[in-house]
């Protein structure tokens, strides 16, 4: 990132202004307004088909908005000609399905992108990769192949590979839904110690427990709307919103 | 006198099955090797002949008719009328070098080509990019599928080059390319579509463009799913160039028929014929399952 348009803590990093998404006539963002500021942990919850994910896909424009704008550092990335790639650099992704190449190693997948867009060199994308291993706790595993992991150690690598980027913002859409029980608790902690060091992190996700220990904020979405921003402690032990203790209640019992 | 025919063709066909057997265990052997090996087993073909001809030609013959009567004379006399005599061999030779030739440039141009298009086609599907492009390609798959090959190849010749003078065999590779680049890029298209739209969604994600996206993690993931329908699309194509001598091309078919025509027997050298062509499936097939075997220890 230049220089000239670097966010301090506490600012601004992104702006969703009205929202709306439809596929076809099914509205599934309507009319959604929010910020995100640089260093906040959000965690989005709602009911499913509650349009949760499709909001955090919009943020990097893998959904692309049926109206609306979203602000990513000063630039409205919904208008056309804006170089989307270059924003999706600065955008790192984890999916629910992890989406590591199959084809590649785990060293691989992570030095791909940095060295493909002339971040780093090779050496230095491979050094990077190692270190990033040893963070998500999975150096041993740098030469073995997506097929050979365990869905734990997937995701983990998939975050690895994400964070290769330098990424200003994290986005995590249902990081832990496909995983065995077991290992939700691998990942988790991984994605607690990045907000603990100051990661910007937006999470969809079903884990109350992350959303209420971990995030900064909680935000609740049904219908489309976004019917409840506040912090975790006010969302769960105090919620004002009529769907939102129903929601609680349906997934707290 | 079935039975002895019989036999013998089965001794003509031996040493190239012997040929494939060894391509097959051969484990250096690779892709780019495979037409090496075709014209290895060309020649151990050439090698039956040569074979044959000191046979004829020297004391064995003798030997062969005294010891087994009438019969298997016969047989050596036929083989000699069919191929020996007058150096018969060569039609076959030069028609087996024809075909070599423009299967091999037909499947260079289809492969290229039919890659191309299908990325034009995926490219089109998934970002909604180069619907120009998309059309021209529909329409080509549309048309290259939708009339024989037999009349392209014609149209090709007789029509569009016309009032040039050109070379057979090249207008030949032009003709069986570009009708393979239909079909390979359907097979191509459907082995992208078979990728998990995830791993395009991560290319995205992490800021890579389309082509990036394709080179790196897409088509080489694609390719292996793909490879036992090219390898069938490719078989195919061989037989196809069996057609080529409708223009006046000497190719393996056109020799074994040439040899027909002066020997007034059919039996054997289409026999030969056969035998040739299955045998360079054989080893095309071999190469295939080799290839795909060592992509497979990517993973596990």
């Amino acid at each position: 990132m230049s220089d000239d348009n670097i966010v301090k803590n506490g600012e601004v990093l992104i702006r969703v202004e009205e929202l709306y998404k439809s596929f076809g006539d099914n509205k599934v963002l309507d009319g959604i307004t929010m910020e995100i500021k640089k260093g906040e942990v959000i965690s989005v919850i709602g009911p499913s088909g509650c349009g949760k994910s499709t909001f955090i896909r919009s943020l990097n424009l893998l959904e692309e908005p049926t109206g609306g704008s979203i602000i990513f550092e000063g630039t409205d990335i919904t208008e056309r000609g804006v170089d989307i790639r270059s924003v999706r650099e600065k955008i790192g992704m984890v999916f629910q399905q992890f989406n590591l190449f199959d084809n590649m190693t785990v060293k691989k997948n992570i030095m791909l992108a940095p060295v493909k867009l002339k971040l780093l060199t090779k050496a230095e994308a491979e050094k990077k990769a190692m270190e990033l291993l040893e963070m998500v706790g999975l150096a041993d595993k740098a030469d073995q192949y997506p097929s050979q992991l365990s869905g734990g150690q997937k995701q983990r690598v998939a975050i690895a590979r994400s964070l290769a980027m330098n990424p200003d913002v994290m986005l995590f859409d249902e990081p832990t839904s496909a995983l065995d029980p077991e290992m939700v608790g691998e990942v988790l902690n991984i994605m607690k110690r990045l907000a603990k060091e100051g990661m910007t992190m937006v999470v969809v996700t079903h884990e109350m427990g992350f959303a209420r220990e971990v995030s900064t904020r909680t935000i609740f979405i049904d219908g489309g709307k976004i019917q409840e921003d506040d912090t975790p402690d006010v969302v769960f032990n105090n919620p004002k919103n009529e769907r939102l203790r129903d929601f609680l209640k349906s997934v707290l019992k | 006198m079935f039975f002895i025919i019989k036999t013998n063709t089965a001794a003509v066909a031996q040493p190239e099955t012997a040929a494939a057997n060894k391509a097959g265990d051969d484990s250096l052997m690779k892709k780019w090797k495979k037409i090496t090996v075709v014209l290895l087993a060309a020649a151990a073909f050439a090698a039956v002949f040569s074979v044959g001809v000191s046979a004829l030609q020297g004391g064995s013959f003798q030997l062969l008719s005294g010891a087994d009567g009438d019969l298997q004379p016969e047989i050596l006399q036929r083989l000699y009328d069919n191929f020996i005599k007058d150096d018969r061999w060569k039609y076959l030779a030069e028609g087996l070098i024809n075909t070599l030739i423009i299967t091999f440039f037909a499947m260079i141009i289809g492969t290229v080509v039919g890659f191309l298009m299908a990325i034009i086609r995926v490219a089109h599907d998934k970002n909604g990019s180069v619907p120009v492009l998309n059309v021209i390609a529909k329409l080509y798959i549309t048309i290259m599928r939708g009339t024989p090959v037999m009349i392209q190849l014609l149209i090709i010749y007789f029509v569009i080059f016309a009032a040039v003078d050109i070379d057979k065999v090249l207008v030949a590779i032009i003709a069986f390319g570009i009708n393979s680049a239909a079909y390979v890029s359907e097979v191509v298209r459907s082995g992208i579509m078979s990728i998990d739209n995830g791993q395009f969604e991560a290319g995205k994600s992490l800021g890579l463009g389309f082509p990036t996206t394709m080179i790196h993690i897409i088509l080489p993931q694609a390719f292996k799913n793909i490879l036992p329908a090219l390898g069938n699309e490719f078989i195919s194509l061989l037989k196809e160039t069996s057609i080529s001598g409708y223009i006046g091309l000497m190719d393996l078919t056109r020799g074994g028929d040439y040899i027909r025509s002066v020997t007034y027997e059919a039996f054997l050298p289409l026999i030969a014929v056969a035998l040739i062509y299955l045998a360079i499936v054989i080893l095309l097939s071999a190469g295939v399952s080799k290839l795909e075997r060592s992509l497979k220890k990517n993973e596990r």
